[in-house]
């Protein structure tokens, strides 16, 4: 589109002609301005145009959390001022109980934390090939028939708007404790919100070329095959690596409740009160998070090119 | 005009966008080997003229037959992929697969003919592939095979889009504003292997396009459209300027200062046809 834009208010050959195209390129700036925002075909700055809005999601998110917090704070009578009055008995506790964190003597430390890169991945994997299968479906661009989209939708809507914890509860009801349940929850978590994810992607997809594979007398499957899929695997790469990385961090939380790995470690450890070992594990899942972002990243650039 | 062999034969051709009448009551034929063009002002009908030959839009009525076939409501899913496979189209905005290779883009125009299996995983016929070599190198892309679609320049973009159509093998070649996203000078070069490519395959062409000294140039035929309906239908040697103001309308019809005409032409072109 930009390169259309150059080109035919550079030109004048006649009046009509010359005129038509302005207004043609009004229409198509108006028709294209959401869509050249993160159109996967024409450009490949998916990611950072994401990212962008992520993090202005999160700030408003923030922004949010504090005006709740102002608002509680009044409503339950709760004194900052305590903080600071005692806040000589959590720099205690940080210096006495927590530092310096122990990393000796944690049975099956090592395995745990693999469970728990495991069970963050395989999750992000299947979830990520249930997903890719049912995306088609969700878009109205691919789907074979309308009523698909809004049940597909709806299906993934419920499982990506239960969190990983909820899910976990209700599996840890009925099957118990263990790294199974943990990977179960995450997967209906992430297919939800993927299958939510590559469906939008897939809307992305320019129509024009769609079109294009129409008029050479290309049925769906050639067309999905040859033409919607190769447009969307940037975005659909960008969004499992998204996924990969919340899912590392939720496989701590989730192993935590019940799920096993090394959050699961970790609680039992928080609860004989062996702080010094459970902030030795904290800093090891953090170091486990922040080596997964730095891969996806790299990931990321070198992927989608 | 009643000659039962065209190639192409359009019959009464209605088109209506709720109350616009985008395409009211049009017929014409076009022999093998002929170049029409098309002109008119923006929102004329002229694209939807051209989508409904290939059926990319249906129309509310008349009658439409490529090579003997009619495209029509009855036909089946099957026919229809068939007649498009003969039928080229070339697209304003080049509608490429962007994030594919020149050549993948190029092997595009034999999808219809091969296995659904085939088409999925991209496996060609090697002849086809040769076949697509030598356009590509007739068209002066060779070097470009294996750059990806988006990387191109709008020229090559478009010539990218002319291979497409050429795999095809078709027997009609339809322009939808080929060279309206071009320069004046890769327009001229776009024009030039357009027509020069019909000439050399026996193919017939119908363009449409908004410079009518283009259009006199190229084509051996001219069909002016206004407001929907075929207004005029004849060589380029009649085309007089009384013709061409019947066309387009005399130019103090838009006041080109009116914010309004821009806001209509924004909300769907419809002041642009003159109402
Ligand atoms: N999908 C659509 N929905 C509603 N109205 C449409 C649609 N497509 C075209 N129209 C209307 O049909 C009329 C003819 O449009 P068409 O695109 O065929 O014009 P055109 O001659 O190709 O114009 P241009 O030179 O601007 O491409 C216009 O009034 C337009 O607003
Ligand atoms: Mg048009």
């Amino acid at each position: 589109m930009a390169t259309d834009n150059k080109v035919s208010q550079g030109t004048g050959i006649d009046e009509p002609s010359n005129h038509e195209r302005h207004t043609t390129n009004l229409l198509d700036r108006i028709k294209n301005k959401h869509r050249s925002t993160m159109n996967s075909q024409h450009n490949n700055i998916l990611v950072p145009e994401e990212v962008k809005k992520l993090k202005k999601l999160y700030n408003i998110i923030i922004v949010i959390v504090l005006l709740a917090f102002i608002l509680a704070t009044i409503q339950t009578n709760f004194n900052p001022v305590i903080i600071f009055a005692k806040g000589g008995n959590f720099i205690d506790f940080v210096v006495n109980d927590l530092t310096p964190p122990n990393f000796k003597g944690v049975l099956g430390l090592g395995d745990a934390l693999l469970q728990t890169i495991a069970m963050s991945m395989i999750s992000t994997f299947f979830g990520g090939i249930i997903a890719f299968c049912l995306c088609f479906f969700a878009s109205y661009q691919t789907a074979p028939h309308p009523s698909t989209v809004k049940i597909v939708r709806g299906f993934a809507s419920m499982q990506r708007n239960i969190p990983n914890t909820i899910w976990l509860f209700i599996f840890r009801m009925t099957f118990g404790i263990g790294t199974t349940i943990g990977m179960v929850a995450l997967l209906f978590n992430t297919t939800g919100r993927l299958t939510r994810m590559f469906a939008e992607v897939v809307d992305e997809v320019g129509k024009e070329s769609m079109e294009a594979l129409d008029s050479v007398g290309a049925g769906y499957l050639k067309k999905l095959f040859q033409c919607v899929i190769p447009a969307s695997i940037p975005g659909f790469v960008s969004w499992l690596l998204y996924s990969a990385e919340i899912n590392i961090r939720a496989a701590g939380v989730v192993g935590a409740l019940g799920g096993g790995g090394i959050g699961l470690i970790l609680s039992s450890y928080l609860s004989v009160f062996r702080y010094k070992t459970a902030f030795g594990i904290i800093l090891i899942m953090a170091a486990t998070t922040i080596l997964v972002s730095l891969v996806t990243d790299y990931l990321r650039k070198k992927v989608l090119v | 005009m009643t000659n039962t062999n065209s190639l192409l034969e359009i019959t009464n051709l209605k088109k209506y966008y709720g109350l616009t009448k985008a395409v009211d009551d049009v017929s014409f034929n076009i022999e093998n080997e002929e170049i029409v063009t098309i002109i008119g002002r923006s929102g004329a009908g002229k694209s939807t003229i051209m989508r409904c030959i290939n059926r990319l839009v249906m129309n509310n009525g008349g009658s439409i037959k490529v090579d003997g076939i009619e495209i029509g409501n009855d036909i089946s899913k099957k026919q229809l992929l068939e007649a498009r496979c003969k039928i080229g189209f070339i697209f304003q905005h080049f509608n490429l697969v962007y994030r594919l290779t020149v050549f993948q883009n190029v092997m595009h125009g034999v999808l219809g003919r091969i296995s659904t299996f085939d088409g999925i995983i991209g496996r060609y016929p090697e002849d086809d592939k040769e076949k697509a070599y030598e356009i590509l190198k007739s068209i002066g892309l060779e070097d470009q095979i294996y750059k990806r679609a988006g990387e191109l320049s709008g020229g090559q973009k478009q010539r990218v889009a002319i291979a497409r159509a050429l795999m095809q093998e078709p027997k009609l070649l339809l322009c939808d504003e080929p060279i309206a996203s071009l320069d004046p000078i890769t327009s001229r070069t776009i024009m030039d292997l357009i027509v020069d490519q019909a000439k050399q395959r026996g193919i017939a062409c119908l363009i449409n396009l908004h410079q009518v000294e283009f259009a006199k140039e190229y084509s051996t035929r001219i069909i002016g459209m206004r407001e929907g309906k075929l207004v005029f239908d004849d060589t380029p040697i009649n085309l007089t300027n009384d013709k061409i103001n019947e066309i387009y309308g005399s130019t103090d019809d838009i006041d080109e200062l009116n914010p309004e005409y821009e806001l209509a032409a924004v909300s769907g072109g419809a002041v642009a046809v003159g109402y």
